[in-house]
């Protein structure tokens, strides 16, 4: 599933100080288990989640997986 | 959970049994959906409902002698419905040309109908419908002389000839002219597989089952009908056409006929509630369609609604008990595929009003209660419904609050004071103030005991938590040598006695009913409504309660829906925090009822009103707040407000009372949270001690992004089952929290390269 384009977003990784890329990405939720294109550091693969998917498609997905 | 038991709740309920006209229409009418459509203007809506039901509508409808009427709940109010007079209508406007169905084949099967009344033609009727072949026997030159001696101005013989035109279907002949005397009905007897006689000469002759008609075991059968109705006619043909259908098809002609023409419906629509309206008069020979649309408003569409009409959960759902089971029957068995229900049995308070309401002893309290136990059970609640509330009750019996002691200096005690765990969340001050009035006025030795009853396990069906919680209770009540508990909390109450039997326990109010009353800082004579807890139904706590403000001279103006009858605030069950639209519906609903300021007895509830603008008093701010104005209005903490001031009433307490000196963990950094992100926090349940969790690992272990253009971090922490993540500014003061959010889904950060 693809969610972001490849816009820029403004954050850059604390640690490495790298630039973050999308890349695929393994999300659990109770039994269901997802591959997103997320952002993430390319060196210590730290994942950016930011506000507008966690409250939006995610949030989305979580409550219709607890219905299963 | 036993599901035979639940359809068996299921089918008391009587919300879908048919008014008392339709019931005793012979043949069932659906008259309050004719009434709808007539109020709605649907004339030809209404004339189909009609021709569902009546054989030959137009006929039926211009001459019935309704005896619906006589059973009209109206009538007290009023006046009957003119049902027959809206029928005529229905009639008038609202008639169309029937649908043609497919012809039926033809069953070789052969029935005589002696006989053309009302009677012996809606059996011809009913029996062509079936695919029988017909004979009809008449001793007049036309069948139905009954019928054309009532022409008139509205039942033209043009109309009756098209009603009457399915004689012309080519499975019946008709024999006119015919008088069927004894001799030649042994003839015919012998000649057709069913005889029914519907002359009034031969019927006298036999003697038949009042139910089936049958007369003997024989294939004849009499259509007795005492009655010189039209409609109990046409209802015995109808009635005879299903047993000789069943005869000649070789079934039982007994089985499932209740409930077969008239009888009383065990609906008792309640009026008390309704104004009286008087019948609407005709300016002319019927009613116009205004007229008509008036009258069917007078109707009161008769449905069972005690449940209903008080319960905005209910209202919200728009469902009575009896789908509501059916579909929490269906939400327990699919497997696969979505538990649609899930939300709707989530939003139940289970405050019981509806059971009290019932006259069929139709509670959903308990159905909803052991369907979420059962949701637990097999691993199908929704996870995110009830987490942040048994989180808050981990917390409230984490060595954080929970904590027990005897009262200095006594070795025995009679009493243990239990103040809950909203109380002291909302009203910190209170606490010191009860314990101390309480050893002042009690020489028998009171301890203390802080935690949580375990209302919220019980609440989201967590069986096993709740037996936890009460093993954790009982044990520090048997090493405080079994006190008798005094419980200001109403839930602490219900789940005492459900779960710890063998404690003893009196509510705070019996006992400052008992004793003098404390000095009230603040007197004035307020006027107050009183809002009883829904868990204070059924205990005698309402009338000590009662009996408090009366002795401090309040004057009570009490509500409509009180003691046995009140409702609940929204936040039992937990719906508060599982569908807060569904809790605010019942915070408004309740602070619609009343005209006066609210006095409850029950944090939440005051928590709850005051949330909507709803001035409201705990009866603690009558006898112990130092300014009532501002406790009126008193808005109620944040969640992580309500731990930390649990926290500081057990290390206040402790200190106070007992001398203990407790140790506070020293803050690392200089954390302050802005008021967007204050509000986040309240709105997606992030307490703040996960927030500097957050924060504390990001610095410890350098886990955040950075944002150059505003020089703000972002970072997150998984902690049990939610992923937070905290934005900040870092200044010379410290750290600002500028905007938190979470997630339950879990992130897989290890590379996928990696995995594989």
């Amino acid at each position: 599933m693809k969610i972001y384009d490849d816009a820029n977003i403004p954050w850059i990784c604390d640690k490495c100080n790298e630039k973050l890329i999308l890349q695929k990405t393994n999300v659990l939720y109770l039994d269901a288990d997802f591959e997103v294109e997320l952002w993430k550091c390319p060196k210590c693969k730290m994942v950016l989640i930011d506000e507008e998917l966690a409250r939006g498609k995610i949030l989305e997905v979580e409550k219709s997986l607890e219905d299963k | 959970m036993d599901l035979d038991r639940l359809l068996e709740t299921g089918d008391r309920c009587i919300n879908e049994e048919p008014p008392a006209c339709t019931a005793y229409c012979p043949l069932h009418l659906d008259v309050k959906l004719f009434m709808q459509e007539i109020e709605n203007g649907n004339f030809d809506k209404a004339y189909k409902i009609m021709e569902k039901k009546l054989p030959f509508p137009r006929i039926i409808g211009m001459l019935c002698d309704h005896p619906c009427e006589s059973v009209c709940v109206r009538n007290d109010k009023g006046g009957s419905i003119l049902i027959n007079e809206l029928e005529k209508v229905a009639v008038y406007y609202g008639y169309s040309k029937p649908k043609k169905g497919f012809p039926v084949p033809s069953l070789n099967k052969k029935v005589a109908v002696i006989g053309s009344g009302f009677m012996g033609i809606t059996a011809c009727y009913d029996l062509i419908k079936k695919g029988y072949n017909v004979d009809l026997y008449e001793k007049n030159n036309r069948v139905g002389e009954k019928v054309w001696e009532l022409q008139d101005k509205y039942l033209t013989p043009e109309i009756i000839e098209q009603e009457l035109s399915f004689l012309n279907d080519k499975k019946v002949s008709i024999f006119l002219n015919t008088t069927v005397d004894e001799n030649k009905l042994n003839d015919i007897i012998k000649e057709y597989n069913a005889v029914f006689i519907a002359a009034k000469s031969l019927t006298s002759l036999y003697e038949a089952d009042e139910c089936t008609f049958q007369a003997g075991n024989s294939n004849l059968f009499v259509g007795k009908s005492n009655e010189k109705s039209l409609i109990f006619s046409v209802s015995t043909g109808r009635r005879a056409a299903i047993t000789m259908d069943r005869f000649i098809k070789g079934v039982s002609i007994t089985a499932s006929r209740e409930n077969e023409g008239s009888y009383e419906t065990v609906l008792k629509y309640k009026i008390d509630d309704e104004e009286t309206t008087e019948k609407t008069i005709k300016s002319g020979e019927i009613f116009t369609k205004e007229e008509a649309v008036r009258e069917a408003k007078r109707c009161f569409k008769c449905r069972c609604r005690d449940c209903i009409k008080p319960c905005v959960h209910l209202q919200r759902f728009n469902i009575a008990p009896k789908s509501y089971i059916r579909n929490i029957n269906h939400n327990e068995r699919i497997i696969q595929g979505t538990h649609y229900a899930n939300k709707m049995i989530l939003s139940c308070t289970e405050c019981g009003l509806c059971g009290v309401m019932c006259d069929y002893d139709v509670d959903m309290k308990d159905v909803v209660k052991e369907t979420k136990i059962s949701m637990v059970e097999r691993k199908k609640m929704p996870q995110s419904a009830h987490d942040f509330a048994l989180k808050d009750m981990k917390f409230s019996n984490s060595e954080k609050f929970f904590t027990y002691r005897k009262e200095p200096e006594k070795e025995n005690i009679k009493y243990v004071f239990y103040p809950g765990c909203q109380l002291p969340a909302s009203s910190p001050d209170y606490i010191e103030k009860i314990y101390k009035y309480l050893t002042d006025n009690i020489n028998e030795g009171i301890g203390l005991m802080l935690g949580c009853c375990g209302a919220p396990a019980d609440w989201s069906g967590q069986n096993e938590l709740m037996k936890e919680t009460a093993a954790l209770i009982k044990n520090a009540w048997v090493e405080l040598g079994k006190p008798t508990f005094i419980l200001a909390c109403s839930s602490c109450m219900s789940n005492f006695k459900k779960y710890m039997e063998e404690i003893n326990f009196i509510s705070l109010w019996e006992v400052m009913d008992e004793y003098e009353l404390p000095k009230l800082n603040a007197s004035q004579s307020l006027k107050l409504n009183i809002h009883d807890p829904c868990t204070s139904r059924n205990t005698n706590m309402q009338d000590s309660i009662r009996n408090i403000v009366a002795k401090i001279n309040c004057e009570v103006h009490e509500l409509k829906y009180s003691k046995e009858f009140t409702k609940c605030c929204g936040y039992g069950g937990l719906v508060y925090f599982a569908n807060r639209e569904q809790s605010n519906d019942f915070i408004d609903d309740r602070i619609m009822e009343s005209n006066e300021d609210l006095l409850v007895y029950c944090t939440m509830c005051k928590d709850l009103f005051t949330s909507r603008g709803k001035r409201t008093f705990h009866m603690l701010d009558l006898l112990f707040s130092d300014d009532l104005e501002k406790s009126a209005l008193q808005k109620m903490p944040t969640l992580s407000e309500r731990q930390h001031n649990r926290m500081h009433v057990r290390n206040n307490l402790l200190k106070n009372i007992w001398g203990e000196e407790v140790m506070y963990e020293d803050e690392k950094y200089n954390i302050k949270i802005n008021d967007n992100a204050t509000a986040k926090m309240e709105e997606m349940y992030i307490v703040l001690s996960d927030v500097k969790k957050s924060v504390e690992n990001s610095i410890e272990n350098k886990e955040r992004f950075f944002n150059p253009s505003d020089n703000s971090y972002l970072t997150r922490l998984r902690i049990e089952n939610v992923t937070y993540w905290v934005q900040y500014e870092v200044n010379e003061e410290g750290i600002t929290v500028t905007n938190v959010y979470s997630h339950r889904m879990e992130v897989v950060e290890a590379n996928n390269e990696d995995i594989r």
